[in-house]
């Protein structure tokens, strides 16, 4: 009888065991929550620490600017439904929405536009952003403490609102579109690290940190509203379980990581599923061209013609982006007729030789410890041996590499540049620029450059701008700081269930308004 | 029993000291600049050296040891460079992640690990034995990296039984305990079959049997006991490291816990988040070993004889 019972037992027991455990995996997809999944954690809810993407993606979901970035390159009403720039160019006048409330139901003024701002450059709150606004006219005696407020901002009423620059700069109404630009709702300043005190489409509902970050609709939103009721976020350091949670339906969208993407271009199973998205964006190597040897224009020319780039993009990256001419991406140069450097290994030997390193050279080049492109670094290697070069690289982990950088210590490293906002600009005077340059960077300096790029800066839109960036562009490409390699292009899959996905160029334009699931 | 374990209590203060002083020491050692992880690509330079100044980066290193010592004897073990928040709050948020992960593998260790053991050192040399040896030390070579994605691959994404990654209810928890405790399963399984062996050949095993007491009583309860030292010995050890945190685990399954806290801590630099990681777990592991100790004078009354003799 004892016997019986026991073995019934264990039956039963089997049978519940089992049935738990098949069951688990199955979990139906709930038609009102969109989910996806990031490599890392975000730094908190206070967008004057917002320095990273992650983060300033965030910020997008919760905040509202004056201004915000539409699908491509263009700056469309945020907060501010119209502005005008004055005939000086420094005088900017703001209309702000009337209906524009912050979540918790008070409206956004003038008033709050300038204590975010001010916020920023306050020396007690020591926001790494404050470069953002520190045109703005008495911004550097406030940052500095002399003045107790910003001169350069003044509220008309609560719906106007204007800014004074200590001299015309063009990128200023894009600054105003990034995320440490969003306005914060003054009230909930204190908790601001971890609560969000804005007025965007989105409301956090729930931060579990380092396992996944929630948010709901804000149905009191004073724009268009979301066409889903939530987000969920998921923080997932490893790609291949990113992919994995995708493929188990775990998720909605998921950025394909680029040593996977031939397999799912592969599959027939995901035909349609894999979208490519244009960003703005460059990888490259920098030559410290403040010593020898990369102080010499020809070698480093060298360096560039001695790379099959082509043949790399295509084979070990899988057409994953286009060549680059130089700094700018194409999407930011009208009609700039794309003509990258050639793969000439003999031109190369010959630039070697006139050089006087005929007999080659030996170096160095860092690359930050994570990068998963060790077999691209790999394939420069070898080009580079083919004309005498010979390169060791040396791996180390993103904050020595950037420590390193910065210091200037290595003669080449391999990194890459993202665009903070949609301009030319934005990938002239942080890079080349020999304030930027020779402080932070590969120690490169040419005053006609500075000059153009100085001029950029205080140039309206326009052809005469346009024309001076694609100017600007070609002297630096002539001067070959850098191997110009790729412009990225990122690949994303998206389950047949989504609808209104629309990739944008630039990170913090996507809002998820429109993106929704399918009616089941 | 008390006086042991206040002895061993006092005897830990100079390790965790010695731990204290090693990774103060190594941090400014290593290359690298916490204010680099803080500052964006954008910030201007003179500004770096004014945030260096706010968090005392510049002062002698004697001196910010001094200050740092002051505040951990107080319990304050600073906040994060990256996120401002305190360093203890966030350890007591992710302790009972890391302790959920550590005792479910740890169970699922002992039940497989000492379970298997037993049944191999029943039938020595059997083809069941040899084959129970063999996963052992498949276990013990398996890398944990591989196991887990392996894992999340098959039951995760093909038979969709459990899910792949993720933290909440106890479907979660099955895979990452099993790739956390495989190894020490496998480890058991060994350490076990070989103690087993050896008391189930001493003359009390065959005195037992001889009374004709039924195998597994004599099994359970007359052999297990004494073969018990060594294993207890490896679950302490494994749980204590359990306890401080299973970096890939945790990364491969995206929980929150205190190994992943802490990697990305020591990629970002953040000093106040390294120190208070690596004190706390050195408590942890400190305080695991103590808990192994008085284990052995439990399960085993000769050694707590042997204490009392020596503290008499």
């Amino acid at each position: 009888m004892k016997n019986i019972i026991l073995k019934q037992f264990k039956i039963i027991l089997l049978t519940a065991v089992f049935i738990f455990v098949t069951d688990c995996g199955k979990r139906d997809r709930n038609p009102d929550v969109l989910r996806f999944a990031m490599s890392a954690d975000i730094r908190g809810f206070d967008p004057a620490f917002a320095t990273d993407i992650r983060t300033g993606k965030m910020m997008t979901l919760v905040y509202d600017n004056l201004v915000q970035f539409g699908d491509n390159t263009e700056v469309i009403p945020g907060i501010a439904y119209k502005w005008n720039l004055d005939e000086t160019g420094k005088i900017y006048t703001f209309y702000l929405e009337p209906s524009a409330a912050f979540h918790e139901g008070s409206k956004v003024t003038a008033g709050d536009v300038i204590f975010s701002f001010q916020r920023v450059l306050s020396p007690e709150i020591g926001s790494p952003q404050s470069w953002l606004f520190n045109k703005i006219d008495g911004a550097e005696a406030y940052m500095k403490g002399a003045e107790t407020f910003v001169r350069g901002l003044t509220k008309i009423n609560d719906s106007t609102l204007v800014i004074t620059l200590n001299e015309p700069f063009a990128p200023f109404i894009q600054y105003l579109a990034m995320p440490s630009a969003s306005i914060v709702n003054a009230k909930h300043e204190d908790s601001i690290k971890e609560i969000p005190a804005g007025s965007g489409p989105w409301i956090l509902d729930n931060w579990q940190r380092d396992a996944a970050i929630s948010f709901r609709k804000n149905d009191n939103y004073w724009g268009r509203k979301p066409k889903t009721e939530q987000l969920s976020f998921r923080i997932l350091s490893e790609s291949l379980s990113r992919m994995g949670e995708f493929e188990a339906g775990n998720l909605d969208i998921v950025d394909i990581p680029d040593i996977e993407l031939t397999r799912w271009k592969n599959q027939k199973h995901w035909d349609g599923s894999v979208v490519g998205k244009d960003e703005l964006n460059i990888w490259y190597i920098g030559m410290n061209c403040s010593r020898p040897p990369f102080n010499d224009r020809r070698l480093r020319l060298a360096m560039s013609l001695a790379i099959d780039r082509e043949k790399i993009l295509s084979i070990l990256l899988s057409e994953s982006g286009t060549l680059a001419e130089g700094p700018v991406p194409p999407q930011l140069m009208q009609s700039l007729q794309n003509d990258p450097i050639p793969f000439d290994p003999e031109e190369a030997m010959r630039l070697l030789k006139s050089s006087g390193y005929e007999h080659g050279i030996q170096t160095e080049l860092w690359v930050a410890g994570g990068s998963e492109m060790f077999h691209v670094l790999e394939a420069f290697q070898y080009y580079w041996s083919a004309v005498g070069i010979s390169v060791t690289i040396m791996r180390s982990d993103w904050n020595v590499f950037k420590t390193a950088v910065r210091e200037g210590k290595p003669d080449l490293y391999y990194l890459d540049w993202f665009a903070d906002y949609p301009d030319g600009e934005n990938f002239l005077y942080p890079l080349f620029h020999s304030k930027e340059s020779m402080t932070k960077r590969n120690r490169y300096s040419n005053p006609a450059v500075d000059r153009n790029i100085e001029t950029i800066q205080r140039l309206r839109n326009g052809k005469e701008r346009n024309d001076l960036i694609k100017e600007t562009h070609r002297l630096i490409k002539d001067d070959a700081p850098w191997v110009f390699l790729w412009h990225g292009r990122t690949h994303t899959a998206v389950h047949p269930w989504i609808e209104g996905y629309k990739p944008k160029l630039i990170f913090n334009a996507e809002r998820y308004l429109e993106m929704h699931h399918m009616p089941l | 029993m008390i006086q042991f374990a206040l002895k061993r209590i006092w005897q830990s203060i100079p390790v965790i000291l010695g731990v204290i002083i090693i990774t103060f020491v190594l941090m400014y050692i290593i290359p690298g600049d916490p204010v680099i992880s803080m500052v964006g690509e954008r910030f201007d330079e003179s500004r770096i050296e004014e945030l260096r100044n706010e968090l005392h980066l510049n002062e002698p290193l004697w001196k910010q040891f001094l200050v740092y010592m002051g505040n951990v004897i107080q319990g304050d073990f600073g906040r994060s460079f990256i996120t401002d928040r305190p360093v203890m709050e966030d350890l007591l948020d992710k302790l009972p992640n890391t302790a959920m992960l550590a005792a479910a593998a740890m169970f699922f260790a002992v039940l497989i690990g000492v379970g298997i053991g037993i049944i191999s050192s029943l039938r020595p040399n059997t083809i069941l034995d040899r084959g129970i040896m063999i996963f052992a030390l498949a276990g013990i070579s398996t890398p944990v990296f591989w196991l887990g994605l392996m894992l999340a691959l098959f039951f995760g994404v093909y038979l969709q039984w459990l899910p792949p990654t993720g933290f909440g209810g106890l479907e979660y928890l099955i895979l990452p305990a099993i790739t956390l405790g495989l190894r020490s399963a496998a480890y058991l399984a060994r350490i076990t079959r070989a103690s087993m062996l050896d008391v189930l050949n001493k003359d009390y095993i065959r005195t037992a049997r001889s009374k004709r007491l039924p195998e597994w009583k004599v099994v359970l309860k007359h052999a297990l006991p004494n073969a018990f030292i060594p294993v207890i010995t490896v679950i302490g050890t494994d749980f204590g490291s359990y306890l401080s945190g299973a970096v890939l685990t945790e990364s491969i399954f995206g929980w929150p816990g205190i190994g992943r806290f802490a990697l990305d801590a020591i990629l970002k630099r953040d000093f106040p988040v390294i120190q208070g990681t690596v004190l706390f777990m050195a408590i942890v592991f400190i305080c695991a070993n103590l808990v192994v100790d008085i284990l052995y004078g439990v399960i085993d009354p000769r050694i707590r004889a042997e204490r009392s003799n020596h503290a008499n």
